[in-house]
């Protein structure tokens, strides 16, 4: 380690004086005593995030008052869950300004603003719906926040201990036989909940392994295609006009669409399929650029999902539905012509937070509104508007991970984002998608946003990942080994 | 209009518009960190220029425009040639590695300096770094944009 | 200068290339969904809200108190009580008002008035999207309008007894303003048992299970062979096209009446000429004794395009515009080529009495005793007078549909048929329809079914002949002849009579 002194930088004269600064005062002072390193934008754009939420919160508190028939009192809904909320995310900046990590200042406000549009919701839906043990005590809204506290944590946490991807980029197998294994005890020990086999219980703790699944998942296909991703290219099996991928490198991917079909068969839960098939697809043509690979991907999709449509009744009457909602409005129509007409309601400016539907006569028109379709509920109070500004904020997240891993020092650390960019957005999508029909429904969490500890956690930690990720400065990737020794070296920034 | 409904409307249309707000205000990060990334790619990474030379090889005032990675050594098949007894055939590494370069020593004999220092593995460079392999020496400067 | 270990073949392109693309994709995935956002947001808004099964309809159906429903005098024949839920639920104050008034309830939904009136009863009038927007907003947030008809419940629940248990429908309504008094249909239900949440599912299959049909509404949606109650209809087409006057006669009619007459092979027959022998009847005798040959001579001296166009004038070939929905009414199935929809003479002459694939429901018929009743002038029916909640009232003012025939040929026509029901001769068709003390005019009707089954007894009519104040049509289901419907009929006008003549 050399000794050069600190202070030679100053922080506002652009990137390469914070390059210099950062590695000027981690030299100085050694990994023990760390140096806070202040996060200007992060701060300006959560105090921005804090303005919002407190006034969507008056403006729910103020809008609910009056339904009630109590004369006009600006009012914050819940200020106690606010306040805790907004703290919670006021903690998480000063965690990384106290840490002193060049990570990204753009993704923890983002992230706190969906999450806290969320808390919004639950605090307007009524607050019986959770349906646990420890959601009834505390209510839906007080559930989802202790459970936003945990997600901050684990995000502020992640982004502030995790230094080195060694414990995710050497022991890939390991992941993928934790995954299956969660998968396998599902399967064994799981409930069964609206037609599918979702949750695992153990003891007091339950939760949709899926929703981690999918990380797991990304680890595992980020170390395999980075570890092959040469060969991939390299060479091919020709079978006729079809390109195949190496033979023995096929395993693996087999194996993955083996993974995703048993999903379906064994749990029935087509989101977390269509999800994890996507974003294997889309890694394996981050990895190999090959459009052959994602064609064959595609015509295997589409056989598998004509053979689940023959033999699954679920897969063909959520087709079904889905082609012809208003013909049975009242049965299986249901769920999605209420969501549509939720967002018909909500028209371009939307109703106002708390002036639902719901609030007419208490009843709740979409049975699984506050995990399946937050985005009908937001649809109907904000508007067209409010939805065009939570799917630009989704935007945003796969914008900032997708760059986080172009600026990624090695092709491991750059799948890995690329994954876990897209597990939030591809997850988005195929929620949304559903929710206005443009796709079958199928029941999956609008990430940061839907009701439940599963998905705000395993969100938290692709965020979490996505932050530590970002600070190139500390932890250098393995060696790179000089010229003519070594097989290959990243692909990025060769001229 | 009722001045209470006409509040909730203001109200309700302030969230719609902070809303936008956050959104503008992520933009413009992105935008910067957008142009700030422009400028990178295409050019060089940066400078090597030598600040003093006592060989035929390089000579004083060369200046290399770098590359991800860039060798030095006495070998031939180096990116900077050393031709100097002192240097080893492989004698050390510049690797630019997310946005900070690094620099490694490969086992050489007589070792690597840098900033005056003997260079023990691997170690981060700022620009204006001074370093020397053999009798040669150089310095780190940023990239001409 | 770079530095790299390329194997055979092709070396990997830099990954940047293949996020890059792969940021494109998700931006075009999230601009289908923005589009798919606007299109049901902006482009469907409109229809999806219009919907009936809008939750924000259904909801306040269940928590508003309805307004109540009244009949003429006042009485009220709907109003709504809690049910021990906390939800108010809809009484009703006779089953004889089942047809008229539907049901209103939480589980099976709504059905007639109750149905056609439930922005209103419920209070959720979307006419005014910003009212509707502040009513959000207010304490009162729906406002229920009670609603006063034209129906007179002891005239409907006497219609509802009359029929007894046959099947069949009575309407009666005041042919100066097309107020309705009476719309019965038989067999009723027990919309309050629908209505009552506890004993929905019972009351609601038996309904649905019984096989007399009663969710039928058979007044307004009913289609029945008319027979020979059509031959107004004829009369006015023909008289009004002047292809006859009140004093035709047809030559050939008397020979014809024992052999029948032969149109194209097709053989119409009478059953008077037992009492008219070889007398050549003039308009108003043929409508006395009701004579086939006559009106079918007349109805193909109309020619098929004319009786089609005055029988749509009368309301027949579309839904009659109503405060509950109506069938249409039809003279001929059309189709054919022989004008007006017909196929040929034979079909033509028959429909002219009121067979072959004429069709009609009894507030058709009524209409058609209505119009001639009325001078000639077709009121536009209506059962809704007023309208009245926190907001106001409003009273539906009588509206003239159309002006069918002169006031002439409408007393010609009137004449004939008080002629058909006072007459000697008449009076051996519609025994039991005159009311003592008040001059009656009318007309019955056996409509001949196919096969063995028993024909429609059929009465349409007015009272008094000379300045009518009340129109009626009574048909009963395979009633046999018109010694059914006539006296029903004659029963409800006296009643009238004995409740509101002044």
């Amino acid at each position: 380690m050399s000794c050069r002194l600190a202070g030679s930088g100053s922080d506002s004269n652009g990137p390469e004086a914070d390059v210099l600064s950062s590695i000027a005062h981690r030299q100085a002072s050694g990994w023990l005593g760390i140096r806070p390193r202040f996060r200007r934008r992060e701060l300006g754009l959560l105090v921005l995030v804090a303005v919002a939420l407190t006034v969507g919160s008056v403006s729910l508190g103020t809008t609910r008052e009056l339904l009630a028939g109590e004369p006009l009192r600006l009012q914050v809904a819940q200020p106690a869950q606010l306040a805790v909320y907004l703290a919670a995310l006021a903690v998480a900046h000063l965690a990384q300004v106290l840490a002193g990590r060049r990570t990204d200042q753009v993704l923890l406000p983002t992230v706190g603003l969906l999450g806290g549009i969320g808390l919004l919701l639950m605090e307007r839906l009524p607050q019986d719906l959770a349906g646990s043990v420890f959601g009834d005590a505390l209510g839906l809204a007080g559930a989802q926040l202790i459970w936003l506290v945990l997600a901050i944590a684990a995000i502020a946490v992640l982004a502030v201990v995790v230094r080195s991807d060694t414990w995710l980029r050497h022991y890939k197998y390991t992941w993928a036989a934790a995954g299956i294994g969660l998968l396998l005890l599902t399967f064994v020990l799981g409930q069964e909940s609206n037609g599918a086999l979702l949750t695992l219980r153990l003891g007091p703790i339950s939760g949709q392994p899926t929703e981690l699944l999918k990380v797991i998942l990304v680890v595992f296909l980020a170390g395999y295609l980075s570890e092959f991703r040469p060969l991939l290219v390299e060479q091919s099996t020709r079978i006729g006009p079809l390109q195949l991928p190496p033979l023995p490198y096929l395993v693996p991917m087999v194996t993955m669409l083996a993974i995703a079909i048993g999903i379906v068969v064994i749990q029935r839960d087509l989101g977390a399929a269509l999800l994890l098939f996507t974003v294997f697809l889309g890694l394996v043509y981050v990895a190999t650029t090959r459009i052959s690979y994602v064609l064959i991907g595609l015509v295997l999709f589409v056989l598998g999902s004509y053979v689940a449509y023959r033999l699954f009744g679920t897969v063909r009457v959520r087709v079904d539905i889905w082609l012809h909602p208003f013909v049975d409005a009242s049965g299986d129509g249901y769920q999605i012509v209420q969501s549509l007409e939720a967002f018909a309601r909500g028209g371009i400016l939307g109703t106002g937070l708390g002036n639902g539907l719901p609030s007419v006569g208490g009843r709740l028109p979409i049975p699984a509104i506050h995990t399946d379709f937050p985005l009908a509920a937001l649809g109907e109070e904000l508007g067209l508007a409010g939805i065009l500004a939570i799917l630009g904020l989704y935007l945003i997240v796969i914008e900032r991970g997708l760059r986080i891993a172009t600026a990624s020092a090695d092709d491991f650390r750059a799948l890995l984002a690329t994954g876990l960019s897209m597990v939030v957005g591809v997850q988005a999508f195929i929620i949304a998608a559903g929710n206005l029909k443009l796709i079958p429904l199928t029941g999956i969490t609008l990430p940061f946003i839907s009701y439940g500890g599963s998905s705000l956690t395993a969100n938290a930690v692709v965020v979490g990942l996505l932050l530590a990720l970002s600070d190139q400065g500390v932890e250098p990737p393995p060696s790179p080994r000089p010229a003519g020794r070594d097989v290959h070296w990243p692909g990025r920034r060769r001229p | 209009m009722d001045p209470a409904v006409a509040i909730v409307w203001i109200l309700r249309l302030t969230f719609l518009v902070l809303l936008y707000a956050v959104l503008v205000g992520v933009t413009r990060v992105l935008l910067r960190d957008l142009r700030a990334a422009a400028r990178e790619p295409g050019s060089a990474l940066g400078r090597l220029v030598v600040i003093a030379s006592e060989v035929a090889e390089p000579r004083s005032a060369t200046v290399f425009d770098l590359d991800a990675v860039a060798t030095v050594g006495r070998d031939v098949n180096n990116t900077i040639v050393v031709d100097d007894p002192f240097a080893s055939a492989e004698h050390a590494v510049l690797s630019f590695r997310g946005r900070a370069w690094y620099l490694e020593d490969l086992a050489s004999t007589n070792g690597t300096y840098l900033n005056g220092q003997r260079l023990d593995g691997l170690a981060a460079l700022a620009y204006g770094d001074e370093l020397q392999v053999g009798r040669v020496r150089f310095r780190l400067e940023r990239p001409r944009s | 200068m770079g530095t790299r270990g390329t194997g055979p073949g092709r070396s990997p392109r830099p990954i940047g290339v293949g996020i890059v693309r792969l940021w494109l994709v998700l931006l075009a995935a999230f601009a289908i969904l923005a589009a798919g956002a606007g299109y049901w947001q902006v482009l469907r808004a409109q229809d999806l809200v219009d919907r009936a099964d809008d939750p924000l309809l259904v909801a306040a159906a269940r928590q508003t108190v309805r307004g109540r429903i009244f009949d003429r005098s006042g009485t009220v024949l709907a109003t709504s009580r809690w049910g021990p839920d906390g939800e108010p639920y809809r009484v009703y104050a006779s089953r004889a008002l089942a047809p008229v008034l539907g049901y209103a309830s939480s589980i099976y939904g709504t059905s007639g008035l109750e149905q056609a009136y439930d922005a209103a009863l419920s209070g959720v009038s979307s006419s005014d999207p910003i009212d509707a927007l502040l009513a959000k907003f207010r304490r009162d947030r729906f406002r229920p309008e009670d609603l006063t008809l034209s129906l007179s419940l002891p005239l409907q629940q006497a219609a509802v007894r009359l029929l007894g248990t046959s099947r069949g429908a009575v309407v009666m309504l005041d042919p100066r303003t097309g107020a309705v008094l009476v719309l019965a249909s038989t067999p009723t239900f027990d919309a309050g048992g629908i209505a009552n949440p506890g004993t929905a599912r019972a009351a609601f299959s038996a309904a649905a299970a019984d096989p007399g049909q009663p969710l039928l509404d058979r007044a307004t949606q009913g289609l029945y062979v008319p027979g020979s109650v059509f031959k107004i209809v004829t009369a006015i087409a023909a008289l009004g096209s002047g292809a006859i006057t009140p004093s035709t006669r047809y030559a050939q009619q008397p020979a014809a009446e024992t052999s029948g007459l032969l149109v194209s092979g097709f053989r119409v027959r009478d059953g008077h000429h037992l009492f008219t022998g070889s007398e050549e009847l003039d308009f108003a005798r043929a409508v006395e004794v009701s004579c086939n040959i006559y009106f079918a001579l007349a109805g193909l001296a109309t020619g098929g395009a004319e009786m089609t166009a005055w029988a749509d004038r009368l309301g027949f070939g579309a839904p009659i515009p109503f405060d509950l929905p109506t069938a249409a009414s039809q003279l001929t199935s059309g189709g054919g080529s022989f004008g007006g929809g017909f196929r040929d003479d034979v079909e033509l002459a028959n429909a002219a009495y009121g067979q072959a694939e004429t069709l009609a429901t009894p507030l058709q018929m009524a209409l058609v005793a209505a119009a001639v009743a009325n001078d000639g002038v077709l009121m536009r029916p209506q059962l809704v007078t007023r309208l009245s909640g926190a907001g106001g009232v409003t009273e539906i003012a009588p509206q003239v549909w159309r002006e069918v025939i002169s006031p002439d040929l409408a007393h010609e026509i009137a004449a004939a048929m008080l002629q058909a029901v006072e007459g000697p001769d008449g009076q051996r068709f519609t025994a039991g329809a005159a009311v003592p003390g008040v001059p009656t005019a009318g007309k019955s009707g056996t409509a001949q079914l196919d096969g063995s089954a028993q024909p429609h007894s059929w009465f349409i009519g007015f009272a008094p002949a000379t300045h009518p104040q009340v129109a009626i049509a009574v048909i009963v289901e395979q009633g046999g002849g018109s010694t059914r419907a006539s006296p029903i009929a004659g029963q409800l006008l006296a009643q009238y009579f004995a409740t509101f003549r002044p």
